[in-house]
């Protein structure tokens, strides 16, 4: 038997983008929505946010249960509450980081930005190519901006922790 | 027409030749593309993850750099687009927020005034361009090529950013209509290609994948036509991976939409791009060889 904990909806509503789950009503159409859910079985957006209203914080958060996820913001335009399941994706993700839950392919992508202020960078050959192919030379990110803005809100603090 | 141009990073990474494409349409549209000097990553959905203000702070800037320029934003991908689009609504309707961006906006000299208009190509292409000039300029017509029009979510979702849903799927449409070619329906045409849990979960990406491409095989299409860079990489390369680790074979050449509207405009892609292809497009070719 987990833990309850009774505060877990709050913190989830007050994330940014956690809103939605004040107004569920537990209907189901977010996961009849849902091609994840078609396939995996553990992913069932409904009962996600019924494990949240229960306080279920230490099932939800560290598993793999908040990254199955497509982001394709069906349930969003679907939910009759204007509930944003898909929303409330976000939000959990965002909790789960924080408890050093993130996957290998997110922290790469993040790590990337940081570094190169883009998630996927060009090969030596890409660059060379472009040259070649006559499109000029790839446009250059200012990193430096990119990585006050990022210090600034401790995103380096979140990506570079281990589990 | 003129705008500021958003490359992102997939496209200049992996997909040179949809840029290539893009940039040939708009010198022969008469579209000007200005490149955003410094400008990074729009902070897509992986980074959505790990941080709301960062997301907001680092697509806010690509805004300001956009709004400083004093143009519209044209984006190539739908992830860019949402990003982009999600983050300009947001700011602009949110005072709280916006102050909260603003702080952190200050600190490399920028402040978000919401001056600017986020557009994606096809959108661009249809409501500042017109479907008419489009029609006109098409030399080569597609006639009788079966498409399977892959839309991509986040040029349609969600509803609260995208006050013409529809319009955006049908404006697509048209546009591929416009190149000669029919724009089938099939099953699933609305739903995600699998995507973005490529990374993240690939076994449940190439399944959602594959759910999509057996829709477009039973509708009996030519090929598939994306517009997001994204789509475009999981149901070419995905199809290979399909073939390798689900023995099922699709075959069905991607096209991205740039390079179909290009083509039906007289323009030949080069050798480099049509070898980027990982299905062939013979069948499409010969048939514009033929005609």
């Amino acid at each position: 038997m987990s833990s309850l904990d009774a505060y877990f909806m709050r913190e989830v509503a007050n994330t940014p983008r956690g809103r939605g789950v004040l107004a569920c009503i537990q209907c189901g159409r977010c996961t009849s929505s849902c091609l994840v859910a078609r396939v995996v079985e553990e992913h069932n957006p409904r009962k996600l946010v019924e494990m949240i209203i229960l306080g279920l914080r230490s099932e939800v958060l560290p598993g793999p249960l908040p990254w199955y996820c497509l982001s394709c913001f069906t349930c969003l335009d679907r939910c009759p509450q204007g509930g944003d399941v898909g929303e409330t994706m976000f939000a959990i993700r965002n909790l789960a980081v924080r408890e050093g839950n993130i996957p290998e392919g997110i922290a790469a992508q993040a790590q990337s930005l940081f570094e190169t202020g883009r998630v996927v960078t060009p090969s030596r050959m890409a660059l060379i190519n472009r040259e070649k192919y006559g499109l000029g030379k790839e446009p250059a990110v200012n990193v430096e901006a990119v990585q006050k803005i990022l210090r600034k809100t401790s995103f380096d603090k979140l990506i570079y922790r281990g589990p | 027409m003129k705008y500021a141009f958003f490359l992102g990073c997939l496209i200049p990474a992996r997909e040179p030749g949809y840029e290539n494409s893009v940039r040939k349409i708009a010198s022969e549209l008469g579209i000007e593309l200005e490149e955003m000097e410094g400008a990074n990553c729009c902070a897509p959905f992986s980074i959505q993850s790990v941080d709301y203000i960062s997301w907001l702070a680092l697509a806010a800037r690509n805004l300001c750099i956009a709004e400083n320029m004093g143009l519209d934003i044209l984006t190539l991908c739908n992830d860019c687009y949402e990003s982009l689009l999600m983050t300009n609504t947001m700011l602009k309707e949110d005072k709280e927020i916006r102050n909260k961006v603003n702080e952190i906006l200050a600190d490399v000299g920028l402040e978000f005034k919401g001056k600017t208009n986020v557009k994606i190509f096809s959108d661009a292409l249809y409501e500042d361009i017109g479907l008419e000039k489009v029609k006109n300029a098409i030399k080569e017509p597609f006639n009788g090529l079966r498409v399977a029009v892959q839309p991509g979510c986040h040029l349609t979702k969600p509803k609260r950013i995208h006050f013409a849903e529809l319009a955006a799927a049908a404006a697509l449409d048209d546009l591929v209509e416009a190149t000669g070619a029919k724009s089938i329906t099939y099953e699933r045409k609305e739903s995600c290609c699998g995507g973005p849990l490529r990374g993240v979960n690939d076994e449940v990406a190439l399944h959602i994948a594959k759910q999509k491409l057996d829709g477009v095989k039973a509708a009996g299409a030519d090929c598939i036509v994306t517009v997001c860079p994204f789509c475009y990489f999981e149901l070419d390369m995905g199809q290979l991976e399909i073939k390798r680790h689900l023995n099922e074979e699709h075959n069905l050449p991607v096209l991205h939409f740039a390079e179909l509207l290009r083509m039906a405009m007289g323009m030949k892609l080069e050798d480099w791009e049509v070898r980027a292809h990982r299905i062939p497009l013979t069948k499409i070719l010969d048939m514009k060889e033929v005609k």
